[in-house]
């Protein structure tokens, strides 16, 4: 069904020069979903943003948007942009350039600039309104520039890595308006590499790694289809972890272990307790020990191979 | 269109308010009235009288005969020093050192040699070139008549042969004697180049600028996914050309009043009334104004388009300052062309280059200025530019809308072309 579907993309490809940066790739984004568009840096979900964006054009497949083929600069009204490259004019007024954005997407001069005051007091950010936007730290800029993609009242939002470079507080602040928009049955897409953060808010994913799609749909679908017996470990002593991992390695089909604590992925067949009876043999001491589901990043990391999980190490050390 | 009267809005404002708009606007009437006041008061100023020792080294008659005409000039007060025999040189030296000192302006020696070798020796702490011809002058007057004397010819005739000419040179146009000299004529073509050329640089420049800061801020990517491309390069040409008008109105309201109250404020400077109206004002007809103005805008038109390419295919300022060079040869080829027009307004490199679209917005409106343009040259040359502009505009827009999203490596000319060939 094309209407329940905001963004509908059909095996699009996008070359250039010397790389593919997406090929076959479709998906579909449900009204009122928050999806996730998962992958490494580089895996493509840039291209894909820019393309639903019509601000590049896709060499093969279509895209639809609110059901036509018109393009996002058509339904540019209904559409907010946070695009990865952040940026605002630095010389100019906090207040008149948010009215400015607005005014870009079809908005008149009164309605923006209330708008813009409503957020800015909303964000805390009142006292700045007639400041230059150059005085401004990143942070406030970051946050600035989310308002500008919200003044229109879009139907859509989309958010090219929307979190990144912010300090908790106003990682928070902004994952709490998020969470927001989707309670008043605004679609959210947005793309990011941290999996955890994803795993939070989202109700549909998206992997894509190289260009290519992983695996999508529900999260709850995503986790239950990729099935298996997961537990999480934490020890009090990352030595003695690491030899009681040993002790259970061969109970073990894969393991994320990150020092005093590990995600295991378990054999199949094998019961979580007799893992856990082996480990309390080795003496260790276990703050945890838990049945979880297998995290987002831990189905990535499977699914995307080893090459993908390589990088998704970098992406994520970055 | 709502959203490309925003951009106009934005860049609009956004310039006014820069300090560098309030700065050239202040600058460039100060600019006017110094050129109107200084040429009155570098008359004013080489109206002061010079004290000039004359060494006298048995030149006899002549030395008096001298003091005599250079005293009638008004600006010389002559001291005739007799030098004893042999003693000249001295002489020279020490009044020399009277000069150095700011007591004398000049020393002047003449000698019995000088009616036959036509050598005076002048020195002084600064000759201009107006002295000098002053000089000049008289010296001739007097030693040619000294000359004739000596051949015995009549003084009478002498006197006879020796009354004033004097140039008067008058611009004709069809309607008949303009009253301006050409000198007043070279000057209004002279200036209405200049100004083209800086109005058109510097805006297109602007442009230029804007874009590429757009392309740096990456604020480009939102803006595109509002706008089309060729909506936002339509907005930032007319918006950054609207402040070039406004700055353009401001400059020529002053430059009225300036004209208009030219005695108030020359006074001010204490320039005589007399001395004010020596310098006749050019007369600016509407018609010309009418020229500068639309040929302003297909210029501006031109250039700036342009320079959004130079913007839009660059990354960063340095590469910018490179890659503007070309577009900044045309403009100087035809400020230097301009020159060579107002010379022979009406001759072959005139009349060519004022068809040429990319020089015909400076020469053409010279070309107005100086001489009589007869009507169908005029027509031709703002049917070819007015076209140019148009394809100019479109292909730039096509290049534009390609290139703001580019970063890196500089395009070089083919991929421009293939870029303006993409659908």
């Amino acid at each position: 069904m094309t209407d329940n579907n905001v963004v509908a993309i059909d095996r699009i490809a996008k070359r250039f020069a010397d790389h593919v940066a997406v090929a076959d790739l479709s998906l579909r984004v449900p009204r009122g979903a928050v999806y996730g568009l998962l992958g490494p840096n580089g895996a493509g979900k840039t291209t894909t943003i820019r393309m639903i964006m019509n601000i590049t054009i896709p060499d093969e497949g279509t895209i639809e948007l609110f059901g036509d083929r018109m393009g996002g600069r058509h339904h540019s009204a209904r559409i907010g942009y946070l695009p990865e490259e952040r940026g605002l004019y630095r010389k100019m007024r906090v207040r008149d350039m948010l009215v400015f954005l607005a005014e870009a997407k079809g908005v008149s001069r009164a309605t923006g600039g209330a708008k813009a005051d409503e957020w800015l007091r909303r964000l805390d950010l009142s006292e700045w309104g007639p400041r230059k936007v150059e005085e401004l730290s990143k942070g406030m800029q970051q946050k600035v520039q989310f308002i500008g993609t919200m003044l229109h009242e879009p139907e859509l939002l989309i958010l090219d890595e929307p979190f990144s470079g912010l300090d908790p507080i106003n990682q928070q602040v902004l994952r709490d308006i998020v969470v927001h928009l989707s309670r008043s049955g605004k679609t959210i897409i947005f793309s990011t590499h941290q999996m955890d953060v994803a795993e939070k808010i989202c109700d549909h994913v998206c992997i894509i790694a190289r260009g290519r799609k992983v695996l999508d749909g529900g999260l709850a679908e995503v986790k239950r289809v990729h099935g298996g017996t997961y537990v999480a470990v934490a020890f009090e002593d990352a030595t003695a972890g690491a030899g009681a991992m040993r002790a259970v390695s061969d109970l073990v089909a894969a393991a994320d272990d990150s020092g005093v604590f590990a995600e295991l992925k378990l054999k199949d067949g094998v019961d979580p307790q007799t893992v856990l009876e082996q480990l309390m043999k080795t003496g260790v001491r276990i703050r945890r020990f838990e049945r979880i589901e297998p995290s987002l990043n831990r189905i990535f990391l499977e699914k995307a191979g080893p090459e993908a999980a390589s990088e998704a190490r970098e992406a994520s050390d970055a | 269109m709502r959203k490309v009267w925003a951009v106009i809005r934005r860049e609009f404002v956004e310039k006014v308010r820069t300090k560098w708009f309030v700065i050239s606007t202040i600058l460039g009437p100060l600019f006017m009235i110094s050129v109107t006041v200084l040429p009155s008061l570098l008359i004013s100023r080489s109206g002061r009288v010079n004290h000039v020792a004359l060494v006298d080294d048995g030149a006899g008659a002549l030395a008096e005969r001298l003091r005599t005409q250079l005293e009638a000039s008004g600006r010389y007060v002559v001291n005739i020093v007799p030098a004893a025999a042999g003693r000249a040189a001295a002489l020279e030296d020490s009044l020399t050192n009277a000069v150095r000192a700011e007591t004398l302006d000049g020393v002047m020696s003449v000698s019995s040699a000088t009616v036959e070798s036509g050598k005076v020796e002048y020195r002084a702490r600064n000759v201009s070139i107006s002295d000098m011809g002053v000089l000049e002058g008289l010296l001739r007057q007097v030693i040619v008549t000294e000359r004739l004397a000596r051949a015995g010819v009549n003084a009478a005739v002498v006197q006879e042969a020796q009354r004033g000419i004097n140039l008067q040179t008058e611009r004709i146009t069809k309607h008949g004697a303009t009253g301006e000299s050409a000198m007043v004529t070279f000057f209004l073509g002279y200036a209405v180049g200049i100004v083209l050329y800086m109005i058109i640089l510097l805006y297109g420049i602007n442009v230029m600028r804007s874009v590429l800061e757009e392309k740096q801020t990456r604020i480009i990517e939102v803006l595109v996914s509002s706008l089309r491309p060729f909506q936002l390069m339509l907005g930032k040409v007319i918006g950054v050309g609207g402040v070039g008008l406004f700055q353009f109105g401001i400059w020529g309201a002053t430059g009225y009043l300036v004209v208009h109250f030219r005695t108030q404020i020359l006074g001010a400077f204490h320039v005589s009334a007399e001395q004010i109206a020596a310098v006749t004002m050019p007369a600016i007809s509407g018609t010309l104004l009418a020229v500068i103005a639309v040929y302003f805008v297909l210029g501006y038109l031109l250039y700036s388009s342009l320079f959004a390419v130079v913007g839009a295919t660059v990354t960063a300022d340095s590469e910018a300052q490179q890659a503007q060079q070309p577009v900044m040869m045309l403009l100087v080829f035809s400020l230097i062309v301009s020159f060579a027009a107002l010379n022979d307004p009406a001759g072959q490199m005139a009349l060519v280059t004022s068809m040429i679209p990319f020089s015909s917005p400076i020469i053409m409106p010279v070309r107005v200025a100086t001489s009589d343009v007869p009507a169908s040259q005029l027509a031709l040359s703002l049917a070819i530019s007015a076209a140019t502009s148009v394809l100019v505009v479109w292909l730039a827009a096509r290049v534009y809308r390609i290139g703001i999203l580019m970063y890196g490596k500089r395009a070089n000319l083919k991929e421009l072309w293939r870029w303006a060939q993409q659908s």
